[in-house]
C-alpha cells in the first residue's frame, strides 16, 4: 500500500484492490458508527458541506496524484527505510505550518489552529 | 515481491516459522481481510474514545507540539509513531517484502532532484489541502464513515476540532 505505483494504478482506474479496500472500510465504519448511534452510545452532529470542503480536498487529490501517495502511507514509507517520503513529509509539514498562518491571520474563531486535546 | 529472503534483514529471523513468516507477510492480504480491519479501528476508536481516525491529525500535532518545543505527544502523534514503527517491524519481519526501487512514475521521469521537488511540492498540497478540508484520506466522514474518497464528506471535522 505505500507503493507509488499502486496508488497511481488506483488512480488511473487500471487497479480495484484500494477501491474494494475503501469500499470495506467504508462498510464495516458506516455500520458500526451506525450501530454505535442506534444503541444511543455515540451520537455526532451534521454539518453542511463547505466551499473549504471542496476546495481543500481538490488541493489534497492534485498532491495525492502527484506523489501518488496520501499521510498514512508516507508515514509507513519511512519505515520502510524509503527515503523519498522526507521530502514529501518536509512538504507536508509546510502545507500544515502555512494553514496554521494563514487562519492565524484570518483568526476564523470556529476554525482552531490546531486541534485541541 | 522482491527483497524476500534478503540476508541481511533475515540474518537473526529463521528457524521452523521462517518459512510461514514470509507466505504471510509477502502478499498483499485480501480486500476483505484489509479494508474491514480499518474499518474495525475507526469503529473501536469510536466506540472507545468519541474520537475520529485521521492521520493528519497525527502530522499536524506533532508540528503543534515541535513547534511549542514540546514532546508530551497525544494519540494522534503517537498513531503516527505506530505506522512507521510498524512499517519498520513489517520491513525487517519480511526481510524488504513490498520494497521499490525510486519512487514510481516521478523517478522514472525525472532526476532525482526535480523527483523530491515534486514531493515536496506535492506534500504541501496534502497538508494545506487536507487542513483545509479538515482530513485527509483516511480522516473523512464519520456520517459515511471512513470514506476514502476523492471529495472531503461533509462531516464537520474541525468544527469539531478533528481530522
Amino acid at each position: 500500500m505505500s507503493d507509488p505505483d499502486a496508488i497511481r494504478r488506483m488512480l488511473l482506474l487500471e487497479e480495484a484492490y484500494f477501491f474494494l479496500v475503501f469500499v470495506g472500510a467504508m462498510a464495516v465504519g458506516f455500520g458500526g458508527v451506525h450501530a454505535l448511534r442506534a444503541l444511543r452510545l455515540r451520537t455526532w452532529v451534521r454539518t453542511r458541506a463547505e466551499r473549504r470542503h471542496v476546495a481543500g480536498a481538490a488541493l489534497f487529490g492534485a498532491g495525492w496524484s502527484l506523489s501518488t501517495s496520501c499521510p498514512g502511507p508516507i508515514a509507513a514509507q519511512l519505515g520502510q527505510g524509503v527515503i523519498w517520503s522526507l521530502a514529501t513529509i518536509a512538504g507536508i509539514t509546510l502545507g500544515i505550518v502555512v494553514y496554521a498562518a494563514a487562519q492565524r491571520r484570518a483568526a476564523v474563531p470556529e476554525v482552531p489552529l490546531f486541534e485541541p486535546r | 515481491m522482491m527483497g524476500i529472503g534478503d540476508p541481511f534483514s533475515r540474518i537473526w529471523l529463521d528457524g521452523p516459522y521462517a518459512a510461514s513468516v514470509d507466505a504471510i507477510l509477502a502478499d498483499q492480504p485480501p480486500w476483505w481481510l484489509g479494508g474491514p480491519a480499518i474499518g474495525l479501528v475507526v469503529v473501536g476508536l469510536f466506540a472507545a474514545t468519541d474520537q475520529r481516525l485521521g492521520f493528519l491529525g497525527g502530522y499536524s500535532e506533532i508540528v503543534e507540539r515541535v513547534a511549542a518545543r514540546s514532546l508530551r505527544f497525544g494519540w494522534k502523534a503517537w498513531f503516527v509513531f505506530g505506522v512507521v514503527g510498524g512499517a519498520l517491524v513489517f520491513h525487517v519481519l519480511s526481510g524488504g517484502a513490498g520494497s521499490f526501487e525510486g519512487y514510481g512514475w516521478l523517478t522514472r521521469r525525472f532526476d532525482d532532484a526535480t523527483a523530491a521537488a515534486v514531493l515536496f511540492g506535492a506534500g504541501a498540497l496534502i497538508g494545506y489541502g487536507a487542513k483545509t478540508a479538515g482530513g485527509c484520506t483516511s480522516g473523512n466522514g464519520r456520517g459515511c464513515a471512513y470514506s476514502h474518497s476523492l471529495s472531503a464528506s461533509p462531516s464537520g471535522s474541525s468544527s469539531r476540532g478533528r481530522g
